[in-house]
Order: structure tokens, then sequence, then C-alpha cells
């Protein structure tokens, strides 16, 4: 099974398949686990890496949810499917460069587990759209599993141990992905990610840790994972997300409000430009399908056509982009492509016409 | 001119600043450009360790038998060896985890078959009891309900 199949098939995220969300777009949780007396990754040598990678498969293949799962090894994969799976968000930036990982993605792509990252099992469950108790709930059953069928490091008083002091306890990390064009477009981001951190969440871009917010698109998540329940943690983080969900709904009404006609002008630029440019960056790229989005939100274009928005912004993405023609690219092919791409997915896009506030 | 700070973690003049209040500490934490861009200055795992990672000069008091890690090791990588480090570690742990977390007592789930001694069980009772009544106040009929069971669960373990 190759990376070329993950990326092709249908999901969750990229087909928005019975998950309609206007301004989560997807709720993720990470579970990270060890295995006693096993070195961690970034200690063990590459003979105990390999032992743990066979131990972790041999547990984790015959469960159910991952029947005809895609199994991939970093070490095996050319450098852009190794990047295209970062972009997709599969597996993370430090497993796709690190030695000896390994990931196990289910059919669906809800559930992947990467092999020898910081620790030796990360397990992660995405759901389209707020479905965090959903999700949460995969991720329990299969805790439960991956306890029976191996010896995962757990004291009694630290709980799950891990590499890093930053995870061990429950070792969970939840999140959302939000789209937040209104507070961005009103200055607003900064004082709410100001007050998220202030209270124990992290505020990070499109592609986690270090990466800057592309397309107004923002990850909150929980930082602390010791002396707290995964309930309180769970509704820590739920209680901030319809928090923000309301804050941005509400900065999006004043905006149109506010600005009538110079919105309707925003949106319509933003749709010129991906409509006829030539070559298109990767960040102006989401910055102008982050308008389109907006638009879809708020009636200036059909809802339906939202999926689409949001396929544009992943298949954007530079690994995404030369993948699709086959060959590594510079910079110009590769805005050039990109340009290509946007121009005849939107050939079709009706014209954005005026807001209509619900 | 203003004054200069140091890198928390090498020591050149540090450019960027961060400031976090986790429960009301306030942690601040000084980079120099090169190692802001090198450990991200919004990975808040980097942030929450720039504190012990600048400490590197301590020469090791503690060693790890199962994996040969000792404390001067960790202070510089930011990682543990393996499991056995948490124990063999710990008190050079201790005194981070109560910075960068909500406490030092586990109180998520075990593995199943893990019981619980009576001391701990009484812990997560008490903790459970109080979210229990945060959620009965802000209405969360679902997460009370499934804390109500975990409570009978814990009662019968301490029976």
């Amino acid at each position: 099974m190759s990376v070329r199949d993950i990326l092709s098939s249908e999901n969750e995220l990229t087909h928005m398949l019975g998950a309609q969300q206007a301004i989560v777009l997807s709720t993720r949780i990470r579970l990270a686990r060890n295995l006693n007396d096993h070195p961690f990754p970034g200690w063990a040598k590459a003979a105990q890496r390999a032992k743990v990678t066979e131990l972790c498969l041999g547990a984790l293949n015959p469960m159910p949810k991952f029947r005809r799962a895609h199994e991939v090894r970093m070490e095996a994969l050319p450098e852009l499917e190794r990047a295209a799976l970062v972009e997709r968000h599969l597996v993370s930036k430090e497993l796709s460069g690190g030695k000896g990982g390994a990931a196990l993605v289910s059919r669906d792509q809800t559930v992947s587990v990467m092999i020898n990252e910081e620790d030796h099992l990360r397990v992660q469950v995405v759901k389209g759209g707020w479905h965090l108790r959903a999700a949460w709930h995969i991720a329990e059953q299969l805790d439960d599993a991956l306890s029976s069928a191996l010896p995962l490091a757990y004291s009694d008083r630290l709980g799950f141990l891990t590499a890093c002091p930053t995870n061990v306890g429950t070792g969970l990390r939840a999140s959302a992905m939000l789209h937040l064009p209104g507070l961005c477009l009103a200055g607003h981001m900064d004082k709410v990610a100001r007050a998220l951190g202030q209270d124990g969440l992290a505020v990070r871009g499109w592609l986690g840790e270090g990466s800057d917010a592309a397309g107004n698109v923002f990850q909150i998540s929980n930082q602390q994972t010791l002396g707290l329940s995964e309930d309180t943690i769970l509704r820590h983080l739920s209680g901030w997300v319809r928090n923000v969900v309301e804050q941005e709904e509400n900065a999006r009404l004043r905006l149109i409000e506010s600005e009538g006609e110079k919105f309707l002008d925003r949106i319509a630029r933003a749709f010129g430009t991906l409509r006829h440019a030539r070559l298109l960056t990767s960040g102006e790229s989401m910055a102008n399908l982050s308008l389109l989005r907006l638009a879809c939100d708020v009636g200036m274009l059909p809802e339906a056509r939202r999926a689409t928005v949001d396929r544009l912004m992943i298949e954007g993405q530079p690994a995404h982009v030369q993948l699709r023609a086959g060959t590594e690219l510079d910079t110009e092919a590769r805005d050039a492509r990109r340009a290509t791409t946007t121009r005849d997915t939107l050939a079709d896009f009706p014209e954005p016409s005026a807001p209509k506030l619900s | 001119m203003g004054k200069t700070v140091p890198c928390s973690v090498c020591g050149a003049t540090a450019t960027v600043h961060l400031t976090q209040i986790v429960q009301g500490q306030i942690t601040k934490v000084h980079l120099c450009e090169g190692c802001a861009e090198k450990g991200g200055a919004g990975d808040p795992a980097v942030f929450q360790l720039a504190g012990v990672l600048s400490q590197t000069d301590i020469p090791p008091t503690l060693a790890c038998s199962a994996c040969g890690m000792n404390d001067a090791d960790f202070r510089k990588k930011g990682r543990l060896g393996c499991p056995a480090c948490w124990t063999a570690l710990l008190p050079a742990l201790e005194p981070l985890l109560g910075k960068i977390q909500c406490g030092v007592h586990h109180l998520g789930r075990s593995p199943s078959g893990v019981t619980y001694s009576p001391e701990q069980a009484k812990m997560r009772l008490e903790a459970a009891r109080r979210e229990m009544d945060e959620a009965v106040q802000s209405e969360d009929y679902e997460s009370a309900a499934r804390l109500r069971d975990l409570i009978r669960n814990l009662e019968g373990q301490i029976a």
C-alpha cells in the first residue's frame, strides 16, 4: 500500500464525509504510551528501536480497527511522500525526519499510530468537525486494547511514563483545529491567544509546533497532562472551544455589519486572485482560500462549495503539489502548478453575492 | 539602549522574551534568535523546559541503572532515557513537574487490570467528587453521570 493510495483515498477531512463544520475543522486526540523495559526512542540504539517497531506492529496489526490498514516505514519512503504525510497531519515532522519511525494508518484514516516518535507509541484519533467525545471514545477503546496487548510503562503515582515530562500522566493531548478569519480580520486573535495561554491551553498554527497560522487556521490544545483527569482536560478544552467559536461568530457578524460593501470587496478580490493568478505562493493561496471559506460560511457562496475550498487548502501544500506533478519542482514551478489547479477547480464557482445574515 | 538579558539556553544576548502564566505562577524565558528558531518559540514544550535546559553546567548526581542516563544528560536533552528514569531521576524531575504540570499525582485512567492502592483510590475519589460538583454546576450531565459511576467504582475499591 503506497502513500499515494493514502493521499488519494477519500476521508473525513478531505471530503468532509458527513462532518460539515463551519468553524471547527477537526478534533484530535493524541495519547502517548511507552513499553516497559525499553529505552525511549531518542535514547535507544537502532536495534532497540527496530525491536520496539516489531513488538508494536505485532500487537496493533491484529486489532479490528487496523484491518487493511496502511503500514508505512519512514526510512523506506522518498522525502516528498514523507512530507505529504506530515502535511496531512498523519505523521509528525519529528517522526518523518527521525530514525526507525513507522506508522500504521487505519483504512478510513481516523486512527493513526506513530511508532518510535518521541515515545514508543503515539495514538492519534482525528474526526472532521467538532466531535471531542466521539474521538475520545475511540482513543479510550484503543488504549484498552493496547494495554492488554503490550506491557505499558505506567506508575501508580505518575501515570503513563513518557520521554518528556510535558506528557507524563494521562499522555493526553486533546485539540481542535479552528478557522478564525473573523477574529484575525478584527485584530483580536492576539488577545484570544493570550487568554488561552494564560488558562493552560496552547495555540499553534496549521501544522502544529513552530508553524505559523497560514489561512487563519489555529490549533488549540491542552498543555498539562498530570494532576488532571482526562475528563477535566476534555471539559476545559471543550469550554474554551465553545467560547472561541462564539467569539468568532460575533466577530464575523460585526465585520459584515460594519464593513458592508468593503467586506464584499475583500471576498471578491480574494476570489478574483484565485480565479486568475498565474503564480500563487502557498501563503497567498491560504490567505485567499480562507476568505473564500468564510464566504461559504456566511452565504456569499453556496455552502456546499466549502469542501472544495478545504480540499484546495490541503492539496495546495508544497509536497502535495509536487507529488501530484510526479516530480520535484522549484518554488516558481510549484506556484504555477498551484495556480493552475486552483483556476481549474474554481472555474465553475459562482460569483460571491452579498452576505446573508442569519 | 536597554539592559540586555542572556539567553536562557546558550547565554548569548536574548531577543525573544516569553512569559507564561500557569495557575497564577509566572515563568519567564529569554531566548536568543538562534535558540528561539531552533527550538521554535511557539513550542510550549521547549518553553516549559528551557529553564531546565539552561542548567547544563551542573554535574550529575543521579543515574538510571537501567539505561545509563544521568540527570546532567536529562538537563541537556530535555528527554528521559527509559521508563525506569522516572524512578532513578525523580528527585531532579519533581521540582520541574511542580512548575509545568497541574500537580505531581496522576488522576487519569490506568491500563486495564491495574488496580489502585487504597491511598491512590482515595485521592482519585476526592478529585472525582470535586469534578462531579463542577460538572453538575455547569449542567454537563453527561460528564456527571460518568463521574457518578467512577465514584461508585472507587468507593467499592476502598471499602
